[in-house]
């Protein structure tokens, strides 16, 4: 019972986090395309704000892995 | 890490009667950036006329450049034969130029004309295909002087209503499933409009009925014929166009380079500043080649000629914001060995170094392949990666594929370090180790010992499983440490730009502040995670731990408040974000393994029935190895993407964010730059 709520739980972690960071990037990308047609040299800085909202699901997945991997044992 | 090279500003004075010869020297010298002069800066002085060639120069580009167009010809990637600079210069003034313009124009207009043609009699054909459908032959469409005759297509049969005009006669052709019905009314020219009325309900479209006797249909077999010839002529004339250009491509994309490189001389003047009979050029020089360039224009233009040396640009941010305007910015010459010069692209394209920093190349040429290689790290994935690096690092030509190749190849052997030594793991399969049925390891699967100095040199003497659920902690705590130092480097690297530009107390205040908060954030995080996860009692050494780290973050904000006000607090918990970020590094390298463990599952139940109860079959042997091809290869692209681009971010946004300011100028030193063209030897007194 434990074990599925925390598998639930992990799941939940990335797989919301994930969904954030889709949303914010979804908006950036599509800006960055744009800019980058009209100038090819914008692409390093186009990218750096594209990656930005990524740490997200970063975060996610440690809390995941943490709770997969850490919480187990707690219990 | 190395700054810039150190600038000079020069100023070069000398008798306009002689400035032709200067610019020649100059290009000749081929290490002035000249700084251009803006106009009214200076009573008595104006911007120069351009050289008396560069017109006529300029002209004949604009040709180079239309028939090189007109013919399809891509300097950049087609292969051309090499010309000597003196044959090419003769054959320009000799008219040539001219000559060929003229050809190709001459050819590219006839396949206009012929072009044109086709279209008039496809429409032609096309309206005669429509008429044939009618009972009428074409004289019969026109000569009347009390009718109006109204031929065109409708989208429905509309009949009915056409016989209910007065004084009106018309012939429709029946639809069919692939045309809409032809219509041809004969009407009084009083009662024309009625006709037109019912007409434009039924959607008409009004066509041109083409001039001349007999059947449409005959007509029609002689259009026909007619764009057949036609058609045959086109051909002809794009061989013609595409023997022009294998004839004189060659010729075009280098007088191309000559001519331009004529005009950007002819321009000079236009940059710099004269009086009625001298000219004054204000200019950069890497300072270690002063002495060289002023001995390389007296070489060339006698005692004609004066340099001075005006200043020595420091890297205080004071002396560029003291300076006049248009001598603030000082260009950035890159300085870089052999395998750092590799990653002064992807470091260009957030931005080309100010004068004033240190040039990131070598620490993104030595963090971006070890971080590719640790997400990577598996030698079956590495050794693709170094093959298909090496090649493109010879092979490739533009920029973009120069820097990917270096990534792959340096990636790819620190992935085959790390995937033998660290992980011991090839393909997503550990060499040594029992093996299960869910995980095979090569030992297993091919039955056989590895012999002990191989399997000695990994870690534990397996390797460290990605998947492995006693490792993930490991891992996951290793990439945390490994952020810290990247993050503490790029911190020292800000430190000492902040320095060197403004000084040791300042320095502190803007990157300092933030070393001691780092360091705190750690410390105290630490001992946070050591309570909570391990389950320690918070006394004796994480105690001290938990104060240090308190103590330190004060001392962080305390030191930071000056420079970065309230984000010295609010920019905290960012500290632990750029931490965790480098997590990525163990998640991608799980991502993957977690893939090629599932490919390798199936394709190894499919190729040789192991792990279920049923044997191998011919239709199992294929789908299994085809599973196995595909499964691995799109790890692999995927590799390219995931690991590729989250390196690139560690650095970019991690790393670099931390010092890097950019927004310099590059030095581009006015030089001749041919591609194609020969240098005769006696041209070339380069310093």
């Amino acid at each position: 019972m434990d074990i599925g709520l925390i598998a639930i739980g992990a799941g939940l972690a990335v797989g919301l986090t994930g969904l954030g960071a889709g949303l914010a990037e979804k908006d950036v990308g599509a800006a960055a395309v744009g800019a980058i047609t009209e100038d090819v040299s914008l692409f390093g800085k186009a990218m750096v704000l594209m990656v930005l909202p990524e740490t997200i699901v970063i975060f996610g997945l440690v809390v995941a892995i943490l709770a997969a991997f850490v919480l187990p044992g707690m219990i | 890490m190395s700054l810039p090279e150190s600038m000079s500003r020069v100023v070069i004075v000398g008798g306009k009667n002689r400035l032709e010869e200067t610019v020649n020297a100059l290009f000749k010298v081929g290490a002035i950036h000249l700084i251009d002069y803006i106009n009214d800066s200076d009573e008595g002085l104006s911007i120069g006329a351009p050289l008396p060639f560069s017109s006529k120069a300029s002209e004949r580009l604009l040709k180079i450049r239309a028939a090189t167009k007109d013919l399809g010809i891509d300097a950049a990637k087609a292969e051309f034969e090499p010309f000597s600079l003196d044959d090419i210069k003769a054959r320009i003034s000799s008219g040539e130029v001219e000559t060929v313009e003229k050809t190709v124009f001459d050819a590219i207009e006839e396949r206009n004309r012929i072009a044109q043609r086709i279209t008039e009699s496809e429409l032609k054909a096309q309206s005669l295909e429509d008429l044939s459908k009618l009972p009428l032959k074409l004289e019969d469409y026109s000569g009347y002087e009390s009718l109006t005759v109204i031929v065109g297509t409708v989208k429905d049969d509309c009949s009915e209503q056409l016989a209910q005009v007065p004084n009106a006669e018309f012939f429709i052709s029946a639809p069919d499933k692939k045309s809409v019905p032809v219509v041809a009314v004969f009407v009084a020219n009083s009662d024309k409009d009625k006709a037109s009325a019912v007409l434009s309900e039924h959607g008409f479209t009004e066509m041109a009925v083409p001039a001349g006797t007999g059947a449409p249909a005959d007509m029609l077999a002689s259009v026909k014929q007619e764009i057949e010839e036609a058609k045959a002529a086109l051909e002809a004339v794009n061989v013609r166009i595409a023997d022009l250009a294998e004839k004189h491509g060659s010729f075009l994309v280098a007088s191309d380079e000559e001519l331009s490189d004529e005009v950007s001389r002819g321009e000079v003047p236009l940059r710099i500043a004269t009086t009625e009979y001298s000219y004054v050029i204000d200019a950069w020089v890497p300072t270690a080649k002063t002495s060289q360039v002023e001995k390389g224009l007296k070489d060339i233009l006698g005692e004609g000629v004066y340099m001075e040396v005006q200043e020595t640009r420091s890297r205080k941010m004071h002396d560029e914001e003291a300076a006049e305007p248009r001598f603030k910015k000082t260009p950035t010459k890159w300085k870089n060995g052999k395998y750092a010069k590799r990653y002064e692209y992807p470091v260009s394209l957030v931005s080309v170094p100010k004068y004033q920093e240190l040039d990131p190349s070598l620490l993104v040429g030595i963090f971006f392949p070890l971080f590719f290689g640790f997400m990577v790290g598996d030698l079956g994935y590495a050794i693709p990666f170094i093959v298909l690096g090496a090649y493109g690092i010879k092979v490739a030509k533009s920029k973009d594929f120069q820097a990917i190749a270096t990534v792959l190849f340096f990636g790819g052997i620190w992935a085959a370090i790390f995937g033998t030594f660290f992980f011991g793991e090839m393909l997503g399969m550990h060499f040594v180790g029992p093996g299960d049925e869910l995980q095979h390891t090569w030992e297993s699967l091919l039955g056989v010992t590895l012999p002990e100095w191989f399997t000695g040199a990994m870690i534990g003497g397996h390797g460290i499983s990605k998947i492995g659920e006693e490792y993930i902690g490991f891992l996951l705590k290793l990439t945390v440490y490994i952020g810290i130092v990247h993050i503490l480097i790029s911190y020292f690297v800000g430190l000492y730009n902040a320095t060197i530009q403004h000084g040791f107390k300042d320095a502190m205040h803007h990157k300092g502040g933030w070393i001691f908060s780092t360091v705190g954030i750690v410390l105290l995080c630490y001992a946070i995670t050591q309570v909570m996860f391990s389950g320690n009692p918070l006394e004796g050494m994480l105690l001290y731990l938990l104060i240090a780290g308190v103590v330190c973050i004060v001392i962080g904000v305390v030191l930071g408040w000056p420079a970065e006000g309230a984000q010295a607090v609010l920019e905290l918990p960012g500290i632990v974000g750029n931490i965790l970020s480098y997590t990525r590094l163990a998640a991608i390298g799980m991502s993957k393994a977690g893939m090629a463990l599932a490919f390798n599952y199936i394709a190894l139940i499919m190729l040789a029935g192991i792990g279920s109860t049923g044997g191998s079959s011919i239709v199992g042997i294929i789908f299994g190895a085809l599973v196995f091809l595909i499964g691995h290869l799109m790890i692999w692209v995927l590799a390219i993407l995931s690991a590729g681009l989250h390196g690139l971010r560690l650095q970019y946004v991690e790393s670099m964010n931390k010092f890097f300011d950019g927004g310099g100028v590059e030095y581009a030193p006015l030089k001749t730059r041919f591609k194609h063209i020969i240098k005769t030897a006696k041209m070339e007194t380069e310093v």
